[in-house]
């Protein structure tokens, strides 16, 4: 029987490759190797950057280095950090130029992934850059990141649908949760309608009535981050949360907050807490709903003093790989995209540009008050070293989700600050 | 074994010769990673590592901390009941559809066949896309049928119970593996000979005893094997629970061998760790299977 013997050969080596072939099906998009030797790879997530910025950084940098090449690959936020282990640490592999939200920054530069931008810093900005941003990529005195834009989320709504069940907008903490429920109870049809839209897997929007409520999702003591979920404070923060997941929100309890366009245009939404350039992808006629806009107001998210709520204090910092082959092009590619034309294109969209002298560009009507207003009182993650491994790992994403679905506050809360204990502790 | 031995050859290199590329393919191909995966699982390694700084050997302390924790053995135990149900619903589902494409009629069986084929070429991501959209909590075709029907399915969220996420997780991964066994299979049973199926059919055989008789023994083999490729694929699989995670369901509750390592390793930062559950993964891999492997040889050995 050959055929039997040569099945078996077969079978064998396919046995010996799949059994050792590890995880490999998770199918990056990978560039074709270096084949220019002055292709500059940046490394853009989701769709914050406008075109108009893209083309404009294309265009000019191909301009003033004849014969090289500028290739934007836009990455999704979603496994940005695992991506971003894997591809930065590779030489062939790692993009010249990457976007890395600003609570990621500090872990990559604690482990060296990044070059030091240091003796460019001045021509990059120097004192006119965002300072919370410059301080979390300083290891030793040294500047290995800089501010791409800011931007802290701010609560859109529907003046329409307020004005139909007789609401206005609120002022503090309490009316804010009122207000939702509210919303939601005048508007029973269809059942996924939300009075505040609030997917399951939003922790980074949830941390806000954490810290309105005086707790925090992890505090160093001693000299070691520990997590602080389950302090009085936070469970009381986390209790709102679980309130607002169960008698105000329609979204799925345990979907992500991607693409929160896509509720609002389809009439499912009273309010919801999404970053300001997400007004483009609304007025945008292919993502959005242009006609919607006249009913669309804004105001910050308000504390329980009446004052703005901490939010997350949202953005990008960027950075040039330290492994990449074309430092000096990579760090050109920074200086444009800190450059006074670029920045003002991200002003003009909504997003607070990364140099302070550039603010007033973003205008006075109502989008430019609830930016400030939100950014007044914005908060960063923990500054832990490992604080990237623990958004790599899901803890936030699974607490909220479990906290949606109805669980015991306090029992889902130690659980998570046992499992954040350990993964500061690396 | 009875034929009477040919003369011996003259000794000859050839033979060698010819094994020598696959030799060395397999040597660098799975040598090197694996050297370095054992390597690895006895060091403290973590994303400083990654970027230069000198590992520290740790001796065993990442296995006496997996084996120590129970997370590890609930993930292995998922893995296993997940790996064991899809291989064997893609062997019935596989081999039933081998069998009815034979009473099929030409343009029929092309149809069908037209139709795995789809199915088994599509990109896995892209496929992935799609079940991900059907079974939307929000705007899922699933939903919206079941709905019409009469049933309370507004808005149910498909992924957030771990049985529920894994049951279509099971939906996902049985769709894309059953072409390649129905096909296989289908192979084989040609090669059963009208004959003997006439013959039994003529002695009275019924149709489960044809198969069980007559089909069933003839393409053992290639059952077998199939079965085993089935089992080290579901144990490994891996971009199906990845993308249904990220989509919804909880990270931790839906952990199999794959996410668990990942998570902990490109995720969480700890490459030591995972890779000494990657270690648990192969030990496991070469238990279940030992006994398949087994059997095989000694059927070539009787033939």
């Amino acid at each position: 029987m050959r055929i039997k013997t040569t099945v078996a050969i077969a079978t064998m080596a396919m046995l010996a490759l799949s059994a050792c072939g590890g995880d490999d099906g998770d199918d990056e998009p990978t560039s074709g190797g270096a084949t220019e030797s002055a292709e500059i790879r940046v490394w853009i997530n989701g769709p914050d950057t406008p075109q108009a910025a893209r083309d404009w950084l294309k265009e000019t940098f191909e301009e003033q280095h004849d014969g090289s090449t500028l290739v934007i690959e836009e990455q999704q936020w979603d496994g940005l950090v695992e991506r971003l282990t894997t591809a930065l640490s590779s030489e062939s592999e790692t993009p010249d130029v990457v976007e890395v939200g600003n609570t990621q920054a500090p872990t990559f530069t604690a482990a060296g992934a990044f070059a030091d931008l240091t003796d460019r810093l001045d021509e990059l900005g120097g004192e006119d850059l965002l300072p919370g941003f410059v301080e979390g990529a300083t290891v030793d005195g040294q500047v290995y990141a800089v501010p791409y834009y800011a931007g802290s989320k701010y609560v859109f709504y529907r003046k329409d649908l307020f004005e139909d069940a007789g609401l206005s907008v609120p002022t503090t903490m309490d009316e804010f949760v009122e207000t939702a429920i509210a919303l939601k109870e005048a508007n029973p049809e269809p059942a996924s309608f939300s009075g505040f839209w609030l997917p399951g897997q939003d922790w980074r929007n949830g941390v806000s009535f954490i810290w309105d409520a005086g707790g925090d999702l992890a505090v160093e003591q001693d000299g070691a981050w520990q997590g602080a979920l389950s302090t009085p404070e936070s469970i009381e923060g986390l209790e709102t949360v679980q309130r607002l997941f169960q008698e105000a929100s329609g979204a799925a309890k345990d979907g992500n907050e991607a693409d929160p366009q896509t509720p609002f245009c389809n009439n499912e939404v009273g309010m919801m807490s999404a970053p300001g350039w997400v007004r483009g992808l609304i007025e945008d006629p292919e993502t959005g709903c242009p006609d919607m806009m006249e009913n669309v107001g804004v105001f910050a998210l308000p504390g329980s003093d009446g004052e703005p709520a901490p939010v997350l204090l949202g953005g990008s910092d960027i950075a040039v790989s330290a492994k990449s082959e074309h430092p000096e092009h990579a760090m050109d590619v920074v200086e444009l995209m800190l450059s006074d034309e670029y920045q003002t294109i991200f002003a003009e969209n909504g997003l607070t540009p990364a140099k302070m002298s550039l603010s007033p560009l973003l205008g006075d009507d109502e989008f430019a008050q609830a930016t400030i207003d939100a950014a007044s009182n914005a908060k960063l993650t923990p500054a832990a070293p490992g604080w990237a491994m623990v958004e790599g790992s899901r803890v936030l994403e699974d607490l909220f989700v479990d906290i949606a679905k109805g669980g015991d506050v306090a029992e889902l809360a130690a659980a998570a600050d046992e499992r954040l204990d350990e993964e500061l502790a690396r | 074994m009875t034929s009477p031995r040919a003369p011996r050859a003259p000794r000859s290199w050839l033979p060698l010769g010819l094994l020598l590329p696959t030799v060395v393919a397999l040597t660098v191909a799975l040598g090197y990673p694996l050297t370095r995966q054992v390597g690895l699982s006895f060091q403290e390694f973590g994303l400083a590592q990654q970027f230069g700084r000198p590992p520290e050997w740790v001796g065993l302390e990442n296995y006496r901390d997996l084996v120590t924790d129970r997370y590890l053995w609930l993930v292995i135990g998922r893995s296993l009941a997940f790996c064991l149900v899809n291989a064997a619903a893609t062997m019935a589902i596989g081999t039933a559809v081998a069998l009815l494409m034979r009473l099929m009629s030409t343009p029929v069986r092309l149809l069908v066949q037209s139709g795995l084929l789809l199915a088994w070429a599509m990109p896995v991501l892209a496929s992935l896309t799609v079940w991900q959209w059907l079974f939307d909590s929000q705007y899922g075709v699933v939903n919206w049928l079941l709905v019409r029907f009469g049933a309370d399915y507004e808005g149910h969220a498909w992924l957030l119970e771990p049985m529920s996420f894994f049951f279509v997780a099971t939906v996902v991964v049985v769709w894309m593996s059953v072409p390649f066994v129905a096909f296989t299979v289908y192979a084989a049973l040609t090669q059963v000979s009208a004959d003997l199926v006439e013959a039994a059919q003529l002695d009275g055989a019924g149709a489960w005893q044809r198969f069980r008789v007559v089909y069933l023994p003839a393409a053992r083999p290639v059952l077998l094997v199939v079965a085993l490729l089935q089992v080290i694929w579901d144990l490994r699989v891996f971009t199906q629970i990845y993308v249904l995670q990220q989509a919804g369901g909880v990270t931790r509750d839906t952990n199999l061998l794959g996410t668990y390592i990942y998570r902990l390793g490109i995720g969480g930062g700890d490459f030591g760790a995972a890779a000494a559950v990657a270690i648990f993964m192969l030990a496991l891999t070469v238990v279940l299977t030992a006994p398949y492997v087994r059997m095989m040889l000694s059927a070539e050995d009787e033939s």
